[in-house]
């Protein structure tokens, strides 16, 4: 009997050491937003005639133009949703997916995708004639995978 | 209050709501509009302007995207008020005497003999530190803006060329109202000499100076006169062609100032002393531009 009580003493000591573990490195993953330039690789490269050009970089925001022929076509942005977490909400009635991740539209120029629960992916037309279709392939063009690793 | 309400005081919905859709710094910088042909909205409501840059129509979108704008303005961390206060500050020595002397004028063609008592032209070496201070304030703003470090010169560079809208004809207004009319078709040169032979002293007398030189990377005048040195060699070659590119001439420029201010040619150093104490097409447009990126930014963050 002493035996079997010992052994639950040793347990519930271990489990809370844990949980106190648990909550300590909680703690130290949440620094705030990330830094702007990390984004920046994760952008999909110049390609088909048009440009990535970057533009504004914040704590949490990385934004370029997508320009053909010295036009601007659309904007590619990243935010991180740290300090913005209602834009995270269009996500959740959502069924559709680009590349493996939740999907949604934003207004009606915008497709932007949801990523580890975290990072919001926007492409914005900024000229009619860069359709829905074309957000998407431009959306595919990112390294989701590797954002989802950005810690 | 606008349409979608937020209407806290100085949020950047009410800095727009503020701006003038009329008088003399509309109609000087209207007068520029061959230079960026219809490329210009003077906004002056906010609600107007989310719609035109969005063009988005739903108002629930339009509402988070105003209240994400608001938001980032308000949040000093980000830069954007810094921004501000280096356009506005820039701008506004003698204002107040241009103000209280303007009342009641607007309604006809405005002759620039009865104002000659408010007015005295600067001296060369007072002209071209204002230009070349507004010009280093460009820079300063651009980098507050848009995050990047304050000796971005390169990627200054690279965004100048590529201005649109308000921040191309404020390009265009400090080029013509702070260079070519009072300088002459030399200014860039004249500006560069006069620059050259500075002295750090010579310098923190300067009103315009004092407005914004905490915003200037250095730790004295001496290294700040180093950095205004540097920014306004690497921006020279842009101010020449951008004169030469659009065939700017100080004749071209005046004829157009003539559709509402009387002026004889002669008088070109008063006319660039009027344009001086009766505008701020800096803060104006700088305004406009600030809430261009706040615009731009929001809607992709909602």
């Amino acid at each position: 009997m002493t035996n079997f009580r010992g052994k639950w003493f040793v347990i519930v000591l271990a489990v809370l050491f844990a949980l106190s573990a648990c909550g300590k490195s909680e703690e130290s993953q949440q620094p705030g937003p990330a830094a702007g330039g990390e984004f920046n690789k994760f952008f999909p490269k110049s390609a088909d005639g048009f440009d990535v050009v970057f533009t504004q970089e914040k704590a949490g925001m990385a934004q370029a133009k997508l320009k053909k022929e010295g036009k601007d076509a659309a904007m590619l942005t990243i935010a991180d949703l740290t300090g913005n977490p209602d834009a995270a909400g269009k996500f959740k009635g959502s069924t559709a997916a680009i590349a493996g991740y939740p999907a949604a539209d934003s207004g009606s120029m915008g497709t932007a995708v949801l990523v580890a629960d975290r990072f919001q992916v926007q492409v914005r037309s900024t000229d009619s004639s860069f359709t829905e279709n074309d957000r998407r392939l431009w959306l595919e063009r990112f390294d989701f995978n590797g954002l989802a690793k950005l810690k | 209050m606008g349409l979608f309400g937020f209407g806290e005081k100085e949020s950047i919905a009410d800095l727009i709501s503020g701006l003038s859709s009329s008088g003399i710094t509309v109609l000087s910088l209207k007068s520029l509009d061959f230079i960026v042909p219809g490329g210009w909205n003077n906004y002056t409501n906010f609600d107007e302007m989310l719609r035109a840059l969005t063009r988005e129509t739903d108002d629930a979108f339009l509402q988070s995207v105003k209240k994400r704008a608001i938001d980032l303005y308000n949040d000093k961390s980000q830069g954007y008020q810094t921004a501000m206060k280096i356009y506005s500050r820039v701008d506004t020595a003698d204002k107040a005497l241009g103000a209280a002397a303007l009342t009641d004028k607007l309604s006809e063609k405005i002759s620039l003999l009865s104002f000659m008592k408010y007015l005295t032209p600067k001296a060369d070496t007072a002209q071209a530190i204002d230009l070349v201070l507004k010009m280093i304030s460009e820079l300063l703003a651009f980098t507050k803006i848009n995050g990047i470090p304050g000796d971005s010169f390169t990627d200054f560079l690279a965004a100048l060329k590529d201005y649109s809208g308000e921040s191309k004809i404020r390009m265009a207004a400090l080029l013509c109202f702070d260079g070519l009319i009072p300088l002459g078709p030399d200014f860039v040169r004249r500006g560069m000499d006069i620059l050259g032979g500075l002295r750090p002293s010579e310098l923190s007398k300067n009103k315009t100076f004092s407005a914004i030189s905490e915003y200037i990377p250095g730790a004295n005048a001496d290294s700040k006169l180093s950095f205004i040195r540097t920014g306004f060699d690497a921006v020279k070659d842009w101010m020449s062609g951008f004169i030469s590119q659009n065939n700017l001439s100080a004749n071209k420029v005046v004829s157009n100032l003539k559709q509402y201010v009387d002026v004889s040619d002669d008088k070109l150093d008063y006319l660039a002393a009027f344009v001086d104490v009766f505008t701020n097409y800096f803060e104006h447009t700088g305004t406009q531009t600030l809430a261009v990126r706040l615009i731009e930014r929001a809607v992709n963050e909602v």
